[in-house]
């Protein structure tokens, strides 16, 4: 184990009583200690994103777009079909490579050179269609690419059982995700425990940012509502969420903050905040560009 | 849970695997009814294990290539061209066996790396690139045979491999023509077994597992004991275990451990199940393309040397349709077509069934005609078995 990146534990196991680790440390995203010590853990921002831009052949996709998320924020992100979101998302997570602009964590100026990458330094994605392996259970689609070992051999790496479940239970206890058993393949699971697997895997390993990228598209209502209330225990728990979705009223319900994107461009940055109806009408003016007031604009 | 209740549960939960077994033991006892007994025999058993060897490997490989949703269609003349290779190794270079066999499965290792680099770096479908490999390797072969036709090995530790048994201790006074080390290694092996899963057992009851309720649990043991003890029996009764016989229980333990037990062995099913969420989570898909196609190359090399042993000499026409009967044994054993499903133990036992159909039939001194048509229902009812019990036990998402 020692050596293998891919296998840091996130929490101690060796506690034998998984209740006292959670009374002494409320919230498992607790802000990290190391931090520099020039600013205080509220005013930097977990993850700010500055002018960032990336074009594709002749396409502009992002004109130089600046995001910051809060530690203990939700933050939604919503446009139109070819806004940039997902552009943006994808460079956040380390898929794209941005042309211009700086990612910070915390205050460090960080770059990613693949989604692994970005994985390692505590930005994790939830995708729309779950990027789960159906033939395998609950504990090996949570610990995928991340096996706990328990004894290496070389190429030989055998895998500690015990440990993984006990953490997958623990994670999913937490989460208050409710799976009969965590034995169970995917491939039995309905859309919205998988969702929730999909959730648990990103934010078993010492997370920053959860980046949930459509979650509740491919979800029936029911499920939507159970995603929709794993988002509120998680930033109950201290987690900061990126959210895109085209459902506003998802976004209304669970974030705090939201940035609209039109034509790769930021137009609006605003607090969650009046009756669902005038909310909606004020964001679909921004996305269809109705309204273009956003006095911090950047556009080139 | 009650008795019944429980045997239920684990039967509707573990029906594929059981029934695989149950389709074995059904096959061998209409053959050993409609044979007089000749079927089960020691000699017979014997001479279907050493059958299946070279097939068998051939599946254990295949099993893992068609989990990562690939096909190999290469290994049957790979099998047949390096098995030649060791021949002319050993007879015209001069090497040693050991030697011989260590250059070959060299050599396997390398032919499964250039598929694999084909597949995984060039993007080309499994499917062509092995066919290309299949056409490139009857080439080579009827080029290594071509001076010399046949080429007899003489290497009496070689042979052994496909003909030979394990030594004996000499007579003793008690079972006389018994193979006494084959016994106690089905003793030994009964002891290892149920001594490791009563510790298991014990482990994970500590732990907080659910764990088998003990009559099931003891049932499950004096099961396991009695088909061991069967079959290390029948084997006694001729000359004991065979050299094959150990090299398939090496290779299948050895895999059914990489598979169900280590990191690699989850990768290579994470990939089988969704490449794509395998690759987000970091796992490398071209890097277990390339160890599959590898370990396949490898056990090809096996197969070669197997088939060569058994036939004391490397033929024109060694390793044709191998792999066919490879993927059938594959397919029988439960693996999917669609990836991520299957094991090696499976596909070992498909292997047996495929070859008792064969020896048994011919036993039976049925029409080769019938005996394909035999085998060709055979695989479609496995297959259909596989999708039916498959979709019932879905839930809908």
């Amino acid at each position: 184990m020692v050596g293998n990146p891919a296998t840091v534990p996130v929490r101690e196991l060796d506690d034998p009583d998984p209740e006292v680790v959670r009374e002494d440390h409320p919230y498992p995203f607790a802000i990290q200690e190391d931090i520099s010590m020039s600013h205080s853990v509220e005013n930097t921002p977990v993850v700010e994103m500055r002018s960032i831009k990336k074009n594709f052949a002749a396409v502009q996709a992002l004109r130089g777009v600046d995001l910051a998320l809060h530690h203990n924020e939700v933050l939604g992100l919503v446009g139109d079909n070819a806004a940039g979101k997902s552009t943006l998302m994808k460079v956040l997570s380390g898929a794209y490579h941005p042309d211009e602009g700086q990612i910070l964590i915390e205050g460090k100026q960080v770059h990613f050179s693949n989604p692994m990458d970005a994985r390692r330094q505590g930005i994790e994605m939830v995708y729309q269609d779950y990027a789960l392996a159906n033939n395998l259970d609950v504990v090996a689609n949570v610990f995928m690419g991340r096996e706990a070992v328990q004894l290496s051999l070389g190429p030989i790496r055998v895998m500690d059982f015990w440990r993984m479940e006990q953490e997958t239970k623990s994670v999913l206890d937490r989460l208050k995700i409710n799976i009969p058993s965590v034995r169970q393949k995917v491939e039995r699971l309905s859309g919205g425990q998988r969702q929730a697997v999909a959730i648990a895997r990103a934010t078993a390993f010492d997370a920053k940012v959860i980046i949930m990228d459509e979650p509740t598209a491919a979800l029936s209502v029911a499920a939507i509502e159970q995603v929709l209330e794993l988002v509120r225990e998680l930033k109950a728990q201290g987690a900061s969420i990126i959210i895109i979705s085209h459902r506003l009223e998802d976004i209304y319900q669970v974030s705090d903050r939201m940035i609209v994107l039109r034509q790769g461009r930021k137009v609006s940055d605003m607090s969650i905040e009046g009756d669902i109806h005038d909310f909606r009408e004020r964001v679909v003016a921004y996305m269809i560009g109705a309204r273009d007031d956003f006095a911090d604009n950047t556009a080139t | 849970m009650s008795f019944i209740n429980e045997a239920r549960k684990l039967l509707s939960e573990n029906i594929r695997d059981y029934a695989m077994f149950v389709a074995l033991f059904v096959i061998i006892g209409i053959f050993t009814v409609t044979t007089d007994g000749l079927f089960i025999s020691s000699r017979n058993i014997v001479n279907l294990v050493n059958q299946t060897g070279y097939i068998a490997v051939l599946a254990v490989g295949m099993t893992l290539v068609i989990v990562i949703r690939h096909i190999d269609l290469s290994v049957g003349f790979l099998a047949g061209f390096l098995g030649a290779i060791a021949a002319i190794a050993m007879t015209s270079w001069g090497l040693p066996a050991y030697l011989a066999i260590l250059l070959v499965l060299g050599f396997g290792i390398l032919a499964g790396l250039l598929t694999s680099t084909l597949v995984a770096e060039l993007g080309i479908p499994a499917f062509v690139a092995t066919l290309a490999g299949w056409l490139g390797y009857r080439g080579a072969l009827q080029l290594a045979t071509r001076a010399t036709g046949t080429i007899i090995i003489s290497d009496e530790g070689f042979v052994a491999i496909g003909n030979g048994f394990i030594p004996d201790i000499g007579d003793i006074g008690i079972l006389p023509e018994t193979h006494k080390i084959t016994l106690l290694l089905g003793l030994l092996a009964i002891i290892l077994f149920v001594s490791g899963e009563i510790m298991a057992r014990g482990r994970m009851r500590e732990q907080g597992f659910e764990v088998l309720s003990t009559p099931i649990f003891v049932l499950k043991q004096v099961f396991v004991t009695a088909l061991i003890g069967v079959i290390a029996w029948i084997l006694a009764g001729y000359q004991g275990l065979s050299w094959t016989a150990v090299i398939i229980l090496i290779v299948v333990l050895f895999y059914h451990f990489i598979t169900t037990r280590t990191v690699l062995g989850r990768h290579i099913y994470a990939v089988g199940g969704n490449p794509e969420a395998a690759e987000l989570s970091g796992i490398s898909v071209k890097r277990i393309t390339h160890v599959v196609f590898a370990s396949m190359g490898m056990l090809a090399a096996l197969s070669g040397i197997l088939f060569a042993a058994r036939l004391r000499s490397a033929t024109t026409t060694a390793g044709t349709l191998f792999e066919l009967d490879a993927i059938a044994a594959a397919f029988v054993g439960g693996v999917s077509a669609a990836g991520g499903v299957g094991n090696v133990v499976g596909s070992l036992i498909g292997a047996l069934i495929m070859a008792s159909l064969t020896n048994g039939m011919n036993l039976m001194q049925i029409d080769i005609s019938y005996q394909y048509i035999v085998r060709a229902l055979v695989l479609a009812a496995a297959v259909i078995f596989d999708v039916t019990t498959r979709r019932k036990g879905l839930i809908k998402g």
